[in-house]
Parts: structure tokens; C-alpha cells; sequence
């Protein structure tokens, strides 16, 4: 029994943040976007009235993204990339996330830490190893020299799809072993020998129990990562830095840091976020829903 | 006059749509052993909860010593609590939990000293100031919970299921030491629990709930012996309730029909007429043999027999169709019964005992705590 | 051939291929930074090509090491900075957030709940655009440190809020509610027995938004104004690709290091923190895995 006010006051201030710093910023971006463009400065005028939004940049984005134009075929690009990054990270980081969950026994303690440890140094800097691996006379085209399998260095880091989508993978996939740990190890074991008791063999035991209650891990992690790399423009110009690799963030990016077009660009945002908030929606759904049973568990 | 006089009037509390208090007078007198009992969700926690300030009341009054609570806050009620959970503050040592609500008060150092040394020893906890919570055992961080509350020198004391964390060996010895805690320091206990024996035990008085609502207030004898409700019969001990057509008084008893027997009533509603129940504890059922005759018997037939050590439990299934238990003590004197032996069943009259009839919802719930023609029945009684 | 085949598929023993993958996942996750760091020793200016042991780019070297080059150590300093200044902001205001949010049990609560969880969800590109626009063209803040600071802070207080729910949730209201029957007032009450309890939560919030800034790249980099207020990683982002020297290596290196040593030395202060509650070590580390989760 306390003051109505008084609980409330704590949350004032973050919230307060939050609506300042997060809620209006996104509502500048829609205002800039139906914006008009100031000639004499050559700056964007943004309009925060929706009833005298004009459309002229979305327009120009909408029709870019029309089967074969410029935003289309960076679109598709971007989606390709990262679902085979999403692939590749899955196919490495379940099998871990598995073993770790399941079967490490001794060594659990040191894999963890290992695990956590790319947590910890910057992502800038892990892109930066890969980049002196790449180079055309890095480790990498020596040792594949040394083996024979090419006869001349190859060029890694000149717009190379397969460069790019490795770096991805690289950068991303301990986000997703770590989530896909958690789930793994919340599965009581007893039900895993309730399965082999009734006697299926461990893969079957693996296809018809873990992996149906692993399901919403693996979703929810995989969104987890698939949202920063559909806005991710860094990796991709530290690798590659080439337009024929050219993702969605690198466009964006390219209207904010490069060209004066802000109005466009913050079309393109709109674009994004619409297609993204599927994904978005989706993973917060889970988030409140599991956040709902534990305090359920512990009333 | 002592103080911690507490008075519940039409108290209410709804959580959305459910009354978890739903209009209760209760009346409990400074000085006394109070228990409220019930099963989990009948309101009785909330009720405490009330009382100590932590909902607020939506309809009611709360006087302590005549005084109205409902508006005061927790810290400034002259009542305090000890937490199923103790809440013990984990980051201080047992002095300074113990300290606590004196600090509050701002009372002087050197009297702070004192007053916890000499709450600590009553609990018997003297040495122990250095500890922290965390590396004490349940019983203690009981006693510590209870010291910290008796420290204030509260003029009533919340307890909600103090015991209930506890196994049940160390549960009895805290049930005599908490009573005797009562009697030396005189204030007045506000006891929480779902133990019925726990309740009998300590209680000065006891308040049974059932959905909110308070069934019954009585002595301890007087909840066991003149249960005024199907419930409270059902709820405290085990009881062998049978639905009868009553007839009103004749001669000092009533006369009811159960089946094609009649049976004279001498307890309880004895002028009542129409449906209704009737009720009497097993161990005031006499068995005897088939031979014998008299009023108030029923023919049966021993359906099980259960072995306790000490004693005996019989249940019988009557020619009305009704199961009876029966309970007596194996001190050489009586038969042994054998299963399937048809017998006589005595109930005497002076302990049968009318009840009041019951609405539908009342027997709803008491189907739920003793479904009447099963065996679940005895494991009530043995709880 | 067959034996190999048994020894990998044999049931009651560990399995084998899991364990190598395993394995193999965690050399090549944590070999590349090792070569990185390796290079940063070089004695020939190559990030790539071995040229013998030397110390020249960490301080031998008077002009180009990252002792001596200003605009290296300028991007260190400006890291640490950011960081410093977005936990003395960001946690508190994380912290009432978490707070208010479990125990205000109003009509404003749920929204301002999710609208917390948007910002763990949104790419940062978005979060970056929409900060660069609303300073440029509503609030008129001037690009730089202070433009950084709000953008991290916005960010990091999301973190914050879960892992302190995360406590707060455990913890349940009893312990505010005896103070307060001991005589605490509402202030009282939070001051004396909720918020010591928080303390492990709002230790393991500093070391992660500590982390997350020192990390972060692209909101940093659309706040930044110039090479005054670049950071590491914008540095990295710069000249990684152009001429950079082992000194970028050993910069990077010791933001690692820096980094590490700090998680570390916190590791254990939260633990010691953290002693008389019932936390175990798997609970700091489930803390500290609930911030990228």
C-alpha cells in the first residue's frame, strides 16, 4: 500500500528517455521521409503534420523496388545473404549449442567461457582479424597456395559474396549459441530418457523431442541475429566495400553519410522496419509470452 | 487494560472480479491466540494482509484497540508480521535484522543493544548477532523472523504459516514454544494456517474460512465438538456426514429419517425440519454385533479394516447405503472385527448432531475436500 | 577405417563428432583475434606477413605506436569516455525503469513495457538514422560527444531493465513489504531493503553497458563529429582497409584486453558482492547471457 505516484516516479525518468530518444527520433524519420527538399540548401525539410505529407521520395523508393530496378535487386541480395548466413550459423551453432547443453561434462566450464568470450571483444575488431586473414598475402590464400588448391592469391576482399557471407556468419553466430545453449539446457533431461525409455534411438529421440522443444529457441534466436544483420552495412564495407555485394543497410547508409538525399533514405528505412517488423513483432511476442510464465511459475 | 484488541467489520477485498474477503466480522480479544484457518484460497491470507496494511480494503473497517486502520499504512501500524517466507533481509547479520525496526523508531544505541540481546535469548538465538541469514538453519531463521517482529513489542502479531516451511518434527516443539512465547509476552496472535491440528493445538479461538467468508468462530473443543456448518465438519478432523429428512424436536431430540431407519439427533439444530445433514465423529460411533438391538442402530457390514497401532479405524457400509467410519482405541477390551462381518452400528443420540442445511456451492466444496462414498475420506483424517 | 567409425558412433561414450565440432568452433571463433593480436607485434609495417618480434607499434615507435600517434590515442580515449559516461547515465535510468515497471501495476505500464523491448529489436541503422534526424532537424544538438552519449544511453537502458527485472522478479515484494512493517517508510523501504539486493544486478548493468559501448560502431558513428570524437571501433571502420598499421592491431588488442581484465576483475567483485545471497555462479552467467538473449 503505497502512493499511487510512487512506483510510477521511478520509471519517469527512463521512460521519459525512451519517448524522447526512441519514439519521437522514429516519428522524425516518417516526418522526413513525406518531407520536401529545401533547394536554396540543398537540406531536407521535414513535415510533421501527416496531412501535408508528400510522397515524391517514397514514390522514387517504391518504384526502385520494382522486380530488376536498383533497391529490388539490393533488396534480394540482402535477403539471400542473410538467410545463408542464417543457415551457416545455425548449422554451426546448434551442433555446439547441443553438445554444450547435453554432453559437455568436464570441459563444460571452460567451453562456456570460451563461448562468451567473442562477447567481449568488439565486433570492429574481430572483422579486423579477418581482414589481415584475407589479405592477398594473408594466412588464408597462403595456406590454400600451400595446398594447391589455388595457384594464385585470390583477391578476398574485393567484392566477394562468399568473403562477405563468412564474415557474417563469423561475426554473428555467437549471438545465436548463446540463446540456443539457454533453451537447450532448460530441456529436462528426464524427458530426453523419457524418450529413449520408450525406445527411440538417440537421432529419433532428437527429431521427435528435442527438436520440437527447442522450435521457439531456435526461432526466436534466429530472429535475434537475422534483424541486426538485415541493418548491418559495416561488415560488408570492411570485406567487400564493393556495390556489386551491396546490402540494404550499405544503400541507407550511403544516402545519410555520402548524398544529400535524406528524404530517400529515410524511405528506404520505412521500407525496412515494415518488412522487418514481422520478424520484430514476432520475437516480442515470445519474449512477453516467456516473460509471462515466469512470473506465473513463481506466484 | 491490555492492549491489541482487534475488530474486522464487513471487512472486503475483491482481486478483480473475486471477493478473496467477502464482508467478515471478526472480534479478537487483546491478549489472544487467534488462528485463522482454512484451506489455500479461502482468504484467510488476505485477511492478514489487510490487518498488517499491505491491500488496501475495499469496503470495511480494521480497529486495533477501537481505532480505525484501514487508512494508516503498514509502517505506521503498531502491528507487525512474521512472513511465511521470513523475509529475512539477507544482507545483514541477525543483529542488525533483529535492529532493524528499532532503527526505524529511533531508538537510542545503547537501549537498541539491550532490547535485541534480550529478544535474541528469548528465542533462544543469544550468540547467534554475528550471523547472516543465509547460514542458518530453518528453525532459526524462524525464531530470528519472530524476534525481529517481537522486538517492537507490537501490541498484536501477524503470523502467516510461520511453520509451514518447516518439517514436522521441528514444527511441533516450535508450536509449544511459539504458544509459550504468547503467554510470556501477552500480546495478542493473529495465526495463519491451513494445519488444522496446528490450529487446535495453539488456538485460544479459531476462525474457520471458506470463499471469503467466515464459516465459524469457536474454541478449539468447540469447533471439534459443535461444528455449525457441513464444512466446518468436513474441514476439522473426520466426520461421518449422512443426509437426512429431519422431522423437528420430539422430546428433547430430533427425529430423522435416513433411509428406512430413523434415528433420534439430541445435538445441534434439533427443531429443524426438511433436508438436511447430520453429523458424528467417528470415534462416538459404537460397533457392535449383529445380534444386538436398541434405538439409534443401523445394521452394516465391515468393509475394511485399518490398522493404526494405537488404534483402530473400521468402515462400514450401512443398510441406508451410507459409509460410516468408525474409530476405537485397541486397549484389549474390544472385538476384533474382520472384514465383511455384519454388525450393529450404534450412534448414539447425545452424538449425533444436526446440521444446518447447506447451499449447493457449500456442498459443492465439501465434495471437493472428502468425496463421501470413497476412501479419500480417511486420508482427510489422517492429515 | 571400421574401427575409427565404431569409436565415433559408440553410444555409451561421448559423442565424438559433436565434440570435435565443438572444438573446432571454438579455435576458429577465437583464432582469428589471436593471429590479430600476434600482428600487433610485428616488426615490418605488414598486418599480414611476419616479419619478427617487436614492441615498436605499442610504444617503441615515437610517432606511429599507439603510446605516441595522437589520433590512436585519441580513439581510446574517446571509447573509454563514452563509456564512462553512458553507465553513469544509462544504469540508473535503467534501474527506476526496471523498478517502476515490475511494481507499478497502472494503465502506463504496459506500453512504456514495450516500448523498452523496441529498442533490443530495432537495427541499430534504424535506431542511428532517426537519432541523426531528430537532432538535426527537431532538438538541434550538435554532433559529438554529447550527441554520442544520448544515442548510447537510449540503447543501453533496455539492458539494464532486463537484467535487473531479472532480480527483481526473483526477488519478489516480501522483503520490502517486512521493512515496511518494521516501520520503513515507502523510501525507506527501497533504500534499506530492496535496493542492497539489487546491487549484484546493477553491478553486472554497469559491466555490460560498459561492454556495449566500448563496442558499439554504428550509432556512435552517426553521432561522431570528426575525427575529435571518433572511438576504436570507428577507427577500425576507417583505415582497416587502407593503410593502416600494426598499431590498429594493437589498439584493437588492448580494447580487448581492457575489456577482458575489466569483465574479469568485475566477475569477481560481483561475486564477492553477491555472497550472502543465493546466487549462484551459473546465475551471474545466466545474468550476463540474459543481456545478449
Amino acid at each position: 500500500m503505497t502512493r499511487r505516484w510512487f512506483w510510477p516516479s521511478f520509471a519517469l525518468p527512463g521512460a521519459g528517455w525512451l519517448i524522447l530518444l526512441f519514439l519521437i527520433p522514429t516519428y522524425a524519420v516518417v516526418a522526413v521521409a513525406f518531407g520536401t527538399f529545401d533547394p536554396i540548401f540543398s537540406t531536407p525539410v521535414p513535415i510533421w503534420n501527416p496531412l501535408h505529407w508528400q510522397f515524391a521520395s517514397m514514390r522514387s523508393v517504391l518504384s526502385g523496388l520494382e522486380p530488376g530496378h536498383a533497391f529490388w535487386i539490393v533488396f534480394v541480395r540482402t535477403v539471400g545473404y542473410v538467410a545463408i548466413s542464417l543457415a551457416g550459423c545455425l548449422l554451426i551453432g546448434y551442433p555446439v549449442a547441443y553438445y554444450l547443453a547435453r554432453h559437455a561434462r568436464r570441459t563444460k566450464g571452460l567451453l562456456l567461457v570460451l563461448l562468451i568470450v567473442p562477447f567481449w571483444v568488439s565486433y570492429l575488431m574481430r572483422m579486423l582479424a579477418w581482414v589481415g586473414l584475407l589479405l592477398p598475402d594473408g594466412l588464408v590464400n597462403r595456406t590454400l597456395m600451400d595446398v594447391g588448391v589455388i595457384s594464385a592469391p585470390r583477391a578476398w576482399l574485393a567484392g566477394q559474396a562468399s568473403s562477405v557471407v563468412l564474415a557474417l556468419v563469423y561475426g554473428y553466430v555467437p549471438y545465436l549459441i548463446l540463446p540456443l545453449y539457454a533453451t537447450l539446457d532448460r530441456i529436462d533431461r528426464s524427458v530426453l530418457e523419457a524418450g529413449r525409455d520408450l525406445g527411440g534411438s538417440p537421432i529419433r529421440t532428437f527429431l521427435h523431442v528435442t527438436l520440437p522443444l527447442s522450435r521457439h529457441g531456435i526461432l526466436a534466436a534466429s530472429v535475434l541475429i537475422a534483424l541486426p544483420m538485415f541493418g548491418d552495412y559495416y561488415t560488408n564495407d570492411i570485406i567487400s566495400n564493393s556495390p556489386r555485394t551491396s546490402m540494404i543497410g550499405n544503400q541507407i547508409n550511403l544516402f545519410f553519410q555520402g548524398g544529400s538525399e535524406q528524404a530517400v533514405g529515410a524511405s528506404l528505412v520505412i521500407v525496412l522496419s515494415l518488412f522487418l517488423a514481422v520478424l520484430m513483432s514476432y520475437y516480442l511476442w515470445i519474449t512477453v509470452r516467456a516473460s509471462a510464465e515466469t512470473k506465473e511459475s513463481l506466484l | 487494560m491490555k492492549n491489541g484488541a482487534v475488530d474486522l467489520v464487513q471487512l472486503r477485498k475483491q482481486f478483480g472480479e473475486v471477493a478473496a474477503v467477502d464482508g467478515i466480522d471478526v472480534s479478537i480479544e487483546a491478549g489472544e491466540f487467534f488462528s485463522l484457518l482454512g484451506p489455500s484460497g479461502c482468504g484467510k491470507t488476505t485477511t492478514l494482509r489487510l490487518i498488517a496494511g499491505f491491500e488496501r480494503p475495499d469496503g470495511g473497517k480494521i480497529l486495533v484497540d477501537g481505532e480505525d486502520m484501514a487508512a494508516t499504512p503498514p509502517h505506521r501500524r503498531k502491528v507487525n508480521t512474521v512472513f511465511q517466507s521470513y523475509a529475512l533481509f539477507p544482507h545483514l547479520d541477525v543483529f542488525d535484522n533483529v535492529a532493524f525496526g528499532l532503527r526505524r523508531a529511533h531508538v537510542k544505541k545503547g537501549e537498541i543493544k539491550g532490547r535485541v540481546t534480550r529478544v535474541l535469548e528469548a528465542v533462544q538465538l543469544g550468540g547467534y548477532e554475528k550471523r547472516k541469514p543465509g547460514q542458518l538453519s530453518g528453525g532459526q531463521q524462524q525464531r530470528v523472523a519472530l524476534a525481529r517482529a517481537l522486538v517492537l513489542e507490537p501490541s498484536v502479531l501477524l503470523l502467516d504459516e510461520p511453520l509451514g516451511a518447516l518439517d514436522a518434527k521441528l514444527r511441533k516443539a516450535l508450536q509449544l514454544e511459539l504458544k509459550a512465547i504468547q503467554e510470556r509476552f501477552g500480546i495478542t496472535f493473529v495465526y495463519v494456517t491451513h494445519d488444522q491440528e496446528e490450529a487446535l493445538t495453539m488456538s485460544d479461538r479459531i476462525a474457520v474460512m471458506s470463499g471469503g467468508r467466515v464459516e465459524q468462530i469457536a474454541t478449539p473443543e468447540g469447533m471439534y465438538e459443535e461444528p455449525e456448518t457441513v464444512f466446518v465438519a468436513d474441514f476439522l478432523g473426520v466426520s461421518n456426514l449422512m443426509r437426512v429428512r429431519a422431522e423437528g424436536a420430539d422430546g428433547g431430540a430430533c427425529l430423522t429419517v435416513l433411509g428406512d431407519f430413523s434415528l433420534r439427533a439430541g445435538r445441534g439444530e434439533i427443531a429443524h425440519q426438511g433436508e438436511t445433514h447430520i453429523v458424528i465423529r467417528p470415534e462416538r460411533v459404537v460397533i457392535e454385533p449383529y445380534e444386538s438391538s436398541g434405538a439409534n442402530r443401523v445394521p452394516g457390514m465391515i468393509e475394511r479394516v485399518v490398522y493404526h497401532g494405537s488404534s483402530e479405524q473400521l468402515v462400514v457400509r450401512l443398510a441406508s447405503g451410507d459409509i460410516v467410519q468408525a474409530l476405537f482405541v485397541r486397549d484389549g477390551s474390544s472385538h476384533d472385527w474382520a472384514q465383511g462381518t455384519a454388525v450393529q452400528v450404534h450412534l448414539p443420540a447425545e452424538a449425533l448432531r444436526v446440521l444446518p442445511p447447506s447451499s449447493p456451492g457449500e456442498m459443492a466444496a465439501v465434495a471437493e475436500v472428502a468425496p463421501p462414498d470413497s476412501g479419500a475420506a480417511l486420508e482427510v483424517g489422517a492429515s | 577405417m571400421r574401427r575409427v567409425r565404431n569409436w565415433f558412433a559408440n553410444p555409451w561414450g561421448q559423442p565424438r563428432a559433436l565434440g570435435a565440432i565443438t572444438w573446432l568452433y571454438m579455435v576458429w571463433s577465437i583464432a582469428p583475434v589471436l593471429i590479430a593480436i600476434l600482428f600487433s607485434f610485428n616488426n615490418g609495417r605488414s598486418r599480414s606477413v611476419w616479419q619478427g618480434f617487436s614492441l615498436r607499434w605499442w610504444w617503441r615507435d615515437p610517432n606511429n605506436s599507439v603510446l605516441h600517434d595522437p589520433t590512436l590515442r585519441g580513439a581510446l580515449e574517446q571509447s573509454l569516455r563514452l563509456a564512462g559516461l553512458d553507465m553513469l547515465i544509462a544504469v540508473p535510468l535503467g534501474v527506476g525503469l526496471a523498478i517502476g515497471l515490475t511494481r507499478w501495476r497502472g494503465y502506463g505500464a504496459k506500453p512504456v513495457n514495450y516500448l523498452m523491448l523496441f529498442p533490443l529489436v530495432t537495427p541499430e541503422i534504424v535506431m542511428a538514422v532517426s537519432l541523426f534526424l531528430v537532432f538535426d532537424h527537431l532538438y538541434n544538438v550538435p554532433f559529438g560527444t554529447e550527441a554520442q552519449v544520448l544515442g548510447q544511453v537510449t540503447f543501453s537502458i533496455s539492458y539494464v531493465v532486463i537484467i535487473v527485472r531479472g532480480r527483481l522478479l526473483s526477488v519478489g515484494p516480501e522483503y520490502e513489504e517486512a521493512a515496511r512493517d518494521l516501520g520503513a517508510s515507502p523510501l525507506g523501504a527501497f533504500r534499506l531493503a530492496l535496493l542492497p539486493l539489487l546491487y549484484p544486478a546493477v553491478f553486472a548493468s554497469l559491466i555490460v553497458v560498459f561492454a556495449l559501448s566500448i563496442d558499439d560502431f554504428v550509432v556512435t558513428q552517426y553521432m561522431s563529429a570528426g575525427q575529435q570524437t571518433q572511438t576504436v571501433p570507428i577507427l577500425i571502420y576507417q583505415t582497416v582497409r587502407g593503410t593502416a598499421t600494426p598499431a590498429l592491431n594493437a589498439l584493437a588488442s588492448l580494447m580487448v584486453i581492457v575489456t577482458l581484465l575489466s569483465v574479469g576483475l568485475a566477475y569477481l567483485v560481483y561475486r564477492w558482492a553477491s555472497r550472502a545471497q543465493p546466487v549462484t555462479s551459473s546465475g551471474a552467467l545466466n545474468e550476463i547471457a540474459a543481456l545478449e538473449a
